[in-house]
C-alpha cells in the first residue's frame, strides 16, 4: 500500500489540468479503460464469494428454498457455529501445523532447488531425473496416500501427534515447491552468484543471502499457496486426525453435514470464518511479492 | 559454481527433501501399486488377482466416460486460463487505483475449499433452484441444464474450474512478471515497441518457464478435479458426469472396492504425468532455452 | 542499501521458521507418549472409558437419540465415560477400514452389515451373544434382528436404530386437488398425473450425493419377490434380470413418465428433498422414520400421513407390506472385548441402550423402539412419529426381514442404487438398468 501512496496512479490522479498531449491522452484514456476491465473482471469473480457471505446470513430452510429472499437475515449461523465449533482450537491447531509444515517443506525444497538447478552434478542425466522424480509427485491423487500414510504414522509413532499431519503435509508440497522453484532459478543468470562465490561465499552464505533475496517473490507465492492447501485440506484431516483437541479448520464446515442432515447455514457461517483469515494472510504476503520488485532490480 | 558443488554438499542439499517425499511419497504409491493387484474390499483380506483390476478398466463404461468428461475439462480451461490468467496478470501489473486489492480479490476463489466451491455453484448452477436459471427466466430463456443432464456438466465443471484456478495461475504469472530485469523492459519500451509487441517478443519469451509452470500445474490440477463435481451432481446421473477422480472416489470408498479403486489412481497418476511430459516435450521442442 | 534493509525482516522470518519447526516438531514427539491408545492405568476407582464411533460428523444435532443416550448412560454410571466421535458416513467408513487393517478400532461403532460381517470373518469383532444373553437382550429383540445380525453362530452386532421407510404424505395436497391417499399403483400414477398438471411434485427425491435415498423402491423389489430370489440372484441362479423385476422397473418408467418427481431430481440432495417436501411444495417425500423431527417442525406437521406405499396387481407375493427392520449395527471390536475392565463397561453400555429407560430416550428422540420395548409417544410433540408407528402395526401389515440393499455387498447394493436413480432420471432403460445390477452381482461372485 505504500507504493500505491507514494506514486499517486494515474487512473485517479487529478494534476494540474495542463493541457496533455495526444500520445499522454491517449495513454490515459487506454488505462481508464484497461482498469474498468480490471474492475468489471474482479467483480465478476467475487461475485460467487459475495453470495456466499450473504447466505451465510440466511436461515439453512431460505437457503434451499429462496435463496434470494432478504427477509430473514440474522447472526444465527454464525452463533450456532460458533458455538459447536472449537474455533480456537482449530485456528490455533491449523496454524501450528501450517507454519511447522509450510517452514519444513519449503526451506527442504528450497535447499533440493538450489541443488537442481545451481550446482554442478557430474552426471547431469542424475541431475535431471531427481528433479522428474520430484516432479512426478504432482500428478499422485491425495487419495491413493491415504492408507499408506495413516499406516506410516502408525509405525513412527506420529500418529496422534500434529506430526501426523506435519510431515505428510510437507511432503506433499515439495512437488509443487520443486516446480515453481527450479522453474524461476533456471530463468536467473547465475552470474551474481558466481560474483559472490569469487568474494569468497560459502554455500550457506549464498543460498541464504544472495539466492533467497531473489526468489523473494517465488518463496511468497510458494508460501501463500502452501498455507491454503494446509487450511482446506480436507482427506488427510479427516482420516489421520482422531483427538477431537488436534482438529483444524478444514474439517469445520464438514461437521455440519450429517448422515440425513445438512445445516447450510452452518456450513456458510463457518466456511465465511475460515475464508477471511485466508484473505488476510494473502494481503500480507502479496506485499512481500510487490516487495521483491526491488529486491530482483538490485541486480540489474 | 563448481567450487561449492562437492558431493556431500550435493547430498546435503538433497537429502531431506529426497527423504521426506520418498516416505511419504513414493512409498505410498508402491504400497497402493501392490493392493491394485488384489481384490480387496476394505474390510476383509486382499486376495492377489494379478492383473485382474487393470483388465477391468478396458471394459469400464463409466471410466471411459469419466476420461473423456476430464480432457474435455482440460481442453477447455487451458485454453481460456492459460491466455485469460496471463493477460490478467498484465493487467493488474498496470498502474490501476487499488491493483493490489483487486489482486487479493482475484485470488479470492483459490483460497475456498473445493467442497465449497462446488456447493456455491450448485445453488447458482441448479436447474431449477439455481440463479442462472433464475435471471435467463427474467429474460424469458427457457431453462437450461447446465449440470445434471447429459452434455452439458463437464463444461460447467471447466467453467467452475476455471473461476476457482484463475487468481492461482494469474498469482503465479504475476510472480513471473516481477522477476523480469527491468532493464530489459525499459530497453525495448526505449526501442519504440508498443505494448503488444513488447508483450510478445519479450515478456513471453523471457517467460516461457513461468508458461510451463502454470500449464503443467494446471494439467495436474484438472486430473485432480473431485470434489466440485462430488458437490454439483454426485457424479450423476448415473456416473455421467464423472470426472476421473470422483470416479475412482466412487469406487474406492463408495463400492469399497479398494483394489480396483487403487488400480484407477494409479492409472489416473500415470495419466497425469504423461500429458504433463508430452507437454513438456512439446514445449521444449519449440524453442531451447539458453 | 534499499535490498539490505529489505533484506532483514526475511532473515528474521526465517529465523522465525526454523524456530517454529523446531518447535513443532520437539512438541509433537512430547505428544507421542500421551495419544489415547487405550493404555491409561487402570489404578482402582479410576474412569474407564470408551470410544463410540458413529455415522455423523456432530453426533449432538444430527443424531441427538445417540447423544441423549449417552448422556444419560453416563449420568446414570460416573465410573465410565463414554468418548463419542464421528464423521460423515464416507470418511466414517474409510477411518475404519484403515483402522481395521491397523488394528486400531474404536470400542463399539456404527458400520454398514456387509462390512460387519467382513470385519467378524477377519476376526476383528467381538462375538456379542454371550453378552447379550447374560445381559437378557437377546430375548427383547426382534427375532428377526437377531437373524439378521448372525452369522456363522456368531452374533455380531445390535440394532443401533429402526428402519421404519415408506413415503410421508403431505394430505392437504392431496385433498386440495380432489385426490384420494393412494393405495394400488395405478392410484399413484393417477395423483402423479393430476399433480404434474399443476405443477407439484408427487415424490420428493434427490440423487445429487444421496443415490442411496431410493427407501421406496426398495420395498417394492420385495412387491416383486425379492426374498425368495436373493439366494438365487447371490449364486447366479437368478438372473437379476428376470422377468418380475422387469415389469418393477418398467412402472418405475411409467411413474417417471407421468411426471411423479422434481426436474431437478439430479442435482438436488435428500436435505433439498426434505426442505422441498416440508415447504409444502411436494405431496409425498421418499424417506423413513429418521425425518420426522425435521417435518414435526414444519408447517405441514398436521397434514402428515404415512403410505407404506403402492401395491401391485402385478407383483408377486405379499403386496401389504411396510419396511420395518433393522438398520445397521452397532458393533464392539474383538480387541476391547479382550480387555476386561472395558468389556465390562461395554457391557453397561449395551444393558442401558437396550434397556427400557435407553429406548424411551430414543423414542423421545423421534426414532421407534429397536427392542419388544413398548413406547410412550407423546400424542401432539410427537404427532408425525405416532403416524408412522400406527402404520407400522396397522392390522394385516408385515414386514420383510431386511431391506434388499442391505443384504448384499455394497458394490452391489450401490449398482441397484444407480439402477432405480437410473430409471427415474431417464439415463436408463429398465432392461439396462437390470443388467448394470446383474454386472455388479457376477464382478461379486
Amino acid at each position: 500500500m505504500s507504493r500505491a501512496v507514494a506514486e499517486p496512479t494515474p487512473a485517479v490522479a487529478s494534476g494540474p489540468r495542463q493541457p496533455l498531449s495526444p500520445a499522454k491522452r491517449k495513454q490515459r484514456r487506454t488505462l481508464l479503460a484497461l482498469a474498468a476491465i480490471a474492475y468489471l473482471i474482479t467483480f465478476l469473480v467475487i461475485l460467487p464469494i459475495l453470495w456466499i457471505v450473504l447466505l451465510s446470513f440466511q436461515p439453512s430452510a431460505d437457503i434451499l428454498n429462496d435463496p434470494l429472499s432478504l427477509g430473514h437475515l440474522g447472526l444465527a449461523n454464525y452463533v450456532n457455529a460458533v458455538q459447536s465449533l472449537p474455533l480456537l482450537r482449530m485456528y490455533a491447531n491449523t496454524f501450528l501445523i501450517a507454519i511447522a509444515a509450510v517452514s519444513l517443506g519449503t526451506v527442504v525444497s528450497f535447499m533440493a532447488a538450489f541443488a537442481l538447478t545451481r550446482m554442478v552434478f557430474r552426471h547431469r542425466r542424475l541431475q535431471s531425473a531427481v528433479k522428474f522424480y520430484f516432479l512426478a509427485g504432482l500428478a499422485v491423487p491425495v487419495y491413493i496416500l491415504l492408507f499408506p500414510v495413516y499406516r506410516l504414522d502408525l509405525a513412527l509413532g506420529l500418529f496422534g501427534t500434529y506430526g501426523a499431519l506435519i510431515l505428510p503435509y510437507a511432503a506433499v508440497s515439495i512437488p509443487f515447491n520443486t516446480l515453481l522453484m527450479t522453474g524461476f532459478l533456471a530463468d536467473f543468470p547465475a552470474e551474481i552468484e558466481e560474483a559472490a562465490i569469487i568474494d569468497g561465499a560459502g554455500l550457506w552464505r549464498l543460498c541464504i543471502s544472495v539466492v533467497l533475496p531473489i526468489m523473494r517473490p517465488v518463496i511468497a507465492t510458494i508460501l501463500i499457496f502452501n498455507i491454503v492447501y494446509v487450511f482446506n485440506e480436507f482427506p488427510f484431516a479427516s482420516i489421520l486426525i482422531n483427538d477431537p483437541n488436534m482438529v483444524t479448520v478444514s474439517l469445520a464446515v464438514s461437521r455440519f453435514q450429517g448422515q440425513f442432515t445438512v445445516d447450510y447455514g452452518g456450513m456458510m457461517a463457518s466456511a465465511t470464518m475460515v475464508l477471511i483469515p485466508q484473505l488476510v494472510i494473502y494481503a500480507f504476503f502479496q506485499r512481500q511479492i510487490i516487495a521483491g520488485m526491488t529486491a530482483g532490480a538490485v541486480k540489474g | 559454481m563448481n567450487w561449492i558443488s562437492s558431493r556431500p554438499k550435493i547430498l546435503l542439499m538433497l537429502a531431506p527433501a529426497f527423504i521426506l517425499f520418498t516416505l511419504f511419497m513414493t512409498y505410498p504409491v508402491g504400497y497402493s501399486l501392490a493392493f491394485s493387484l488384489t481384490k480387496f474390499q476394505g474390510f476383509g483380506t486382499p486376495r492377489w488377482t494379478g492383473l485382474d483390476n487393470y483388465a477391468r478398466i478396458l471394459t469400464d463404461q463409466f471410466f471411459w466416460q469419466a476420461l473423456v468428461n476430464t480432457a474435455i475439462i482440460l481442453v477447455v480451461s487451458l485454453a481460456v486460463l492459460i491466455p485469460g490468467s496471463f493477460a490478467l496478470a498484465l493487467l493488474l501489473q498496470r498502474k490501476i487505483a487499488g491493483s493490489g486489492a483487486l489482486k487479493a480479490l482475484v485470488f479470492g476463489p483459490a483460497i475456498i475449499a473445493p467442497i465449497l466451491v462446488g456447493l456455491i455453484w450448485v445453488f447458482i448452477l441448479d436447474p431449477k433452484i439455481g440463479l442462472l436459471n433464475r435471471a435467463l427466466a427474467g429474460l424469458g430463456v427457457p431453462a437450461v441444464t447446465w449440470i445434471g443432464g447429459n452434455t452439458l456438466t463437464p463444461y460447467s465443471v471447466a467453467i467452475v474450474f476455471i473461476w476457482s484456478s484463475i487468481g492461482f495461475a494469474m498469482t503465479i504469472f504475476y510472480a513471473g512478471l516481477q522477476t523480469l530485469p527491468s532493464d530489459v523492459m525499459e530497453a525495448s519500451a526505449l526501442d519504440g515497441a508498443t505494448g503488444w509487441q513488447q508483450v510478445r517478443h519479450v515478456t513471453i519469451p523471457m517467460l516461457r518457464a513461468t508458461f510451463a509452470i502454470v500449464t503443467i500445474l494446471l494439467i495436474t490440477n484438472v486430473f485432480k478435479i473431485f470434489e466440485l463435481v462430488y458437490v454439483l451432481t454426485g457424479g450423476g446421473p448415473v456416473h455421467r458426469s464423472e470426472t476421473l477422480v470422483s470416479y475412482m472416489y466412487y469406487v474406492t470408498f463408495t463400492n469399497q472396492q479398494y483394489g480396483y479403486g487403487m488400480a484407477l489412481a494409479v492409472i489416473i497418476t500415470v495419466l497425469g504425468a504423461l500429458v504433463s511430459a508430452g507437454y513438456l516435450m512439446l514445449s521444449s521442442r519449440k524453442g531451447d532455452r539458453r | 542499501m534499499r535490498s539490505l534493509i529489505l533484506r532483514r525482516p526475511l532473515k528474521q522470518l526465517l529465523a522465525a521458521v526454523a524456530l517454529t519447526t523446531s518447535t513443532a516438531l520437539a512438541l509433537s514427539a512430547c505428544a507421542a507418549p500421551s495419544t489415547p491408545s487405550g493404555s491409561a492405568p487402570a489404578s482402582a476407582g479410576a474412569k474407564t472409558e470408551i470410544t463410540l464411533s458413529m455415522q455423523n460428523p456432530d453426533v449432538k444435532t444430527a443424531d441427538p437419540a445417540t447423544w441423549a443416550i449417552v448422556q444419560a448412560f453416563e449420568a446414570a454410571n460416573p465410573d465410565v465415560t463414554v468418548t463419542v466421535s464421528g464423521e460423515a458416513v464416507a470418511e466414517h467408513l474409510q477411518k475404519l477400514s484403515i483402522a481395521a487393517q491397523s488394528d486400531t478400532l474404536p470400542d463399539i461403532f456404527w458400520v454398514y452389515k456387509a462390512n460387519a460381517e467382513e470385519m467378524l470373518q477377519a476376526g476383528k469383532l467381538l462375538d456379542l451373544k454371550p453378552v447379550l444373553d447374560e445381559l437378557g437382550i437377546t430375548s427383547e429383540l426382534p427375532t428377526s434382528t437377531v437373524e439378521n445380525f448372525t452369522s456363522d453362530g456368531k452374533i455380531y452386532g445390535v440394532p443401533y436404530q429402526e428402519l421404519l421407510t415408506g413415503l410421508w404424505v403431505n394430505k392437504k395436497i392431496l385433498t386440495d386437488n380432489g385426490l384420494q391417499m393412494p393405495t394400488t399403483f395405478d392410484d399413484l400414477v393417477n395423483v402423479a398425473k393430476t399433480l404434474h398438471a399443476k405443477g407439484i411434485t408427487t415424490i420428493s427425491n434427490g440423487a445429487n450425493q444421496s443415490a442411496f435415498s431410493v427407501w421406496s423402491f426398495l420395498v417394492w423389489l420385495d412387491r416383486f419377490g425379492y426374498e425368495d430370489k436373493l439366494s438365487g440372484l447371490l449364486d447366479g441362479s437368478i438372473s437379476y434380470n428376470n422377468a418380475d423385476f422387469q415389469r418393477m422397473y418398467e412402472h418405475i418408467a411409467q411413474l417417471r413418465d407421468a411426471g411423479a418427481f422434481s426436474s431437478n431430481v439430479s442435482t438436488q440432495t435428500y436435505q433439498q428433498a426434505v426442505s422441498q417436501f416440508t415447504n409444502g411444495k411436494a405431496a409425498m417425500l421418499d424417506a423413513g422414520v429418521w425425518a420426522s423431527s425435521a417435518i414435526q417442525e414444519s408447517k405441514v406437521a398436521p397434514n402428515i400421513g404415512f403410505w407404506q406405499g403402492a401395491q401391485f396387481s402385478d407383483g408377486v407375493g405379499n403386496q401389504n407390506i411396510i419396511m420395518d427392520v433393522a438398520s445397521a449395527p452397532l458393533v464392539v471390536s474383538a480387541k476391547s472385548g479382550a480387555d476386561p475392565t472395558k468389556l465390562a463397561a461395554i457391557k453397561k453400555f449395551l444393558a442401558f441402550y437396550y434397556g427400557e429407560k435407553g429406548q424411551q430416550i430414543l423414542v423421545d428422540n423421534g426414532q421407534p423402539p429397536v427392542t419388544n420395548y413398548q413406547a410412550t409417544v407423546d400424542e401432539t410433540t410427537q404427532s408425525v412419529l405416532k403416524v408412522a408407528l400406527e402404520a407400522a402395526s396397522a392390522e394385516g401389515v408385515s414386514s420383510p426381514k431386511s431391506q434388499p440393499d442391505l443384504l448384499v455387498s455394497t458394490q452391489v447394493a450401490n449398482a441397484m442404487y444407480d439402477s432405480i436413480y437410473g430409471v427415474i432420471q431417464n439415463q436408463l432403460e429398465p432392461k439396462a438398468a437390470l443388467d448394470l445390477v446383474q454386472k455388479a452381482l457376477d464382478e461379486n461372485r
